[in-house]
């Protein structure tokens, strides 16, 4: 554990530091770029007071210019004549991105962690709720697929209503492995997309996200439950039926649960060690999910979310901001990955017995 | 025969990919405009050009990382090992879609510079940045099955025979006892390829337009979707809904939108059942 928490904090070290490098640099930049354009109104000294759109201003600046440097009358006139378009140039440019161009400010870094924030909570809250359905959808999905490879004979159901469940079942497939911009645009006109709770369902249900998670998690399961222990187990009558109505069975209400538990059923220990297992994958997805996050409030275009702050500062060149931001879901992603370890870890040293 | 094809899941949900699109595409034939049409045409070949280029490059990068990993680790100085090992947890940690964004961004300000013009280059860059952010799980996949057989007497038998050991890991593990999962694994990248490149291409149509546009990167399914007559025909989707009298005109009225939506929709979901199919037919 020790090993990874070093090679987690150099990770985090060295990103901050070629991040805070690369912000230094474009600050530099910016105000070089700045001082070049004042360096030739400065050899006439602090011309801040010439307003620039009065005729009498201009004349008064040349006159005085020509009193400082006699006999070059022609270079004289031509050097405020650039000067003036500059400054010109400087007041209409800025007045364009007036309320576009920003810097990196307190103000502006506490508008940000209040964005961090919320993008956290958001994320957490979705990663809790995928965790929780990941599981339920696999264990589902295992009891069923149990149950139904030890019915005797199989019933075909009537064609009414076989037709409604593929209908059914296919329209859940293309939700859930439609990205969040085709789900979220084909029900903005009735309702609104933009609310957290939208965002964090969205998150969940789309993006394939969810499915393909369940399918790791039952692949796990399925992986597990062929291990001869398992076998050994149900020689030695530890209950082993799949169905949700038998005493020995396993009840809706344990495949719902939060925190799942199937005591005295082989399963409970399958499900644990499928579990220890997932460990691994919760990085991985992790990772997805921040992706699904940031494409939603991206393309949503969800105002006053980091990821969308994050496009907005990107078009506008703001790169600073745009730098800070991507600081804080790099630490995002960083914190779930130590979080994950440390779980293992927690995890090994209790198989172990350590 | 057929029915063998039909009882596979993969080469079943090959077949309905492949039926569905061509049905998808013989509907767009009679009641979508040519001009229209022609976009579709393009975005779906520029999309799925891109998503296989990023399947080849994923699998040259993983190949040599993992080859390279594996010789560096064997070797007596860490330090270059280790080196690699901080990047790759490095690149692990950024998320696919910024990493992908930027990479998109950068092939575009080439391009508006006038540095790239072809297809022929802009395709390959593109594909690359793709993969860049997803040979990983590849590397990883790799690296696990040659550990696995590191541990079994096969391995230590081969070189005692005086077998390279170049010669075990390619051809005796990752070819002959492996390609069953790499092309698993290869399907499931051509997924997420499609995935997150119709993600990046919608984003920066949306939200970077005035600067990154269509102009500058070739059409795909992403930025077409992302267009205003794609947008709309989607939102009708919801006036749909409550309106159930109008479902019938989205099929005439509104198929630019709809087309691109399900063909990417369509896609990612028979591509997750052709791989899933894949893992259980050869119990993976």
């Amino acid at each position: 554990m020790k090993r990874k928490l070093i090679e987690h904090g150099m990770s985090i070290a060295f990103v901050t530091a070629v991040l805070l490098c690369i912000l230094c640099m474009e600050r530099a930049g910016t105000q070089a770029g700045i001082d070049r354009e004042n360096a030739a109104s400065r050899q006439y000294g602090d011309l801040g007071f010439v307003d620039v759109s009065d005729p009498f201003h201009k004349a008064l600046l040349k006159d005085a210019v020509n009193i400082f440097y006699p006999g070059q009358f022609e270079k004289n006139n031509a050097a405020v004549e650039s000067i003036l378009a500059n400054r010109e140039d400087e007041f209409s440019r800025k007045l364009r991105k007036s309320n576009v161009e920003e810097r990196l400010s307190w103000e502006k870094c506490g508008l940000l962690l209040g964005m961090f924030v919320k993008f956290v909570l958001v994320y957490a809250v979705v990663m809790l709720l995928t965790y929780y359905g990941v599981q339920t959808l696999a264990v589902f999905r295992f009891a069923r697929k149990k149950l139904r490879a030890r019915a005797s004979k199989t019933t075909f159901p009537g064609v009414v209503l076989l037709i409604v469940k593929t209908v059914g079942k296919t329209a859940a497939y293309f939700v859930l492995f439609s990205p969040a911009y085709v789900i979220a645009y084909s029900i903005r006109t009735e309702f609104n997309t933009d609310t957290v709770i939208f965002m964090a369902l969205l998150g969940v249900i789309s993006n394939g996200l969810l499915v393909t998670y369940a399918n790791k998690f039952y692949a796990f399961l399925v992986a597990e439950s062929r291990k001869g222990y398992v076998e050994t187990a149900v020689v030695k009558n530890l209950a082993a039926s799949y169905s949700p109505r038998a005493s020995d069975g396993i009840p809706y209400g344990s495949m719902f649960r939060p925190i799942k538990h199937f005591r005295g059923h082989v399963f409970e220990h399958i499900f644990s060690n499928a579990q220890h297992q997932y460990l691994s994958t919760i990085k991985e997805q992790a990772s997805f999910l921040i992706t699904g996050l940031i494409i939603i409030e991206m393309a949503l275009n969800i105002h006053g979310h980091l990821s969308y702050e994050m496009l907005r500062q990107m078009l506008y060149k703001n790169w600073d901001i745009v730098i800070v931001i991507i600081l804080g879901i790099f630490y995002t992603v960083k914190g779930t990955e130590i979080v994950v370890d440390y779980l293992g870890y927690r995890a090994e040293k209790r198989i172990e017995n350590k | 025969m057929f029915k063998q094809l039909i009882i596979k899941k993969d080469s079943r949900w090959l077949g309905i990919w492949l039926l569905g699109i061509l049905a998808a595409g013989i509907w767009d034939n009679l009641f979508l405009n040519k001009p229209a049409l022609r976009q579709v045409a393009a975005g779906f070949v520029n999309t799925f050009s891109i998503a296989l280029l990023v399947v080849i490059f994923t699998l040259l990068l993983a190949w040599g990382v993992t080859l390279a990993l594996h010789f560096l680790d064997a070797g007596k100085n860490k330090a270059p090992y280790l080196l690699l090992t901080f990047l790759l947890n490095l690149i692990r940690s950024i998320p696919q879609i910024v990493g992908i964004l930027f990479g998109y961004v950068a092939v575009s300000v080439l391009v508006q510079a006038g540095f790239l013009r072809s297809e022929a280059v802009i395709f390959p860059l593109l594909a690359f940045c793709i993969s860049l952010f997803v040979f990983i799980e590849f590397v990883d996949l790799m690296r696990e099955r040659i550990a696995h057989y590191q541990k079994l007497d096969f391995y230590n038998a081969m070189r005692v025979c005086g077998i390279p050991e170049g010669r075990v890991i390619n051809f005796d593990i990752l070819w002959k006892n492996s390609r069953i999962h790499i092309l698993n694994k290869l399907i499931s990248v051509f997924g997420a390829a499609i995935f997150l490149q119709c993600s990046v291409d919608f984003i920066i149509s949306v939200g970077l337009s005035t600067d990154v546009n269509s102009v500058t990167l070739p059409a795909t399914m992403g930025s077409l979707l992302a267009k205003i007559d794609s947008k709309q025909d989607i939102l009708a989707i919801g006036y749909a809904l409550t309106h159930p009298g109008y479902v019938g005109n989205l099929f005439f009225e509104h198929l630019l939108g709809l087309s691109v939506a399900f063909l990417i929709v369509f896609s990612l979901m028979s591509i997750y059942h052709i791989a899933n199919g894949y893992a259980e037919r050869h119990r993976l």
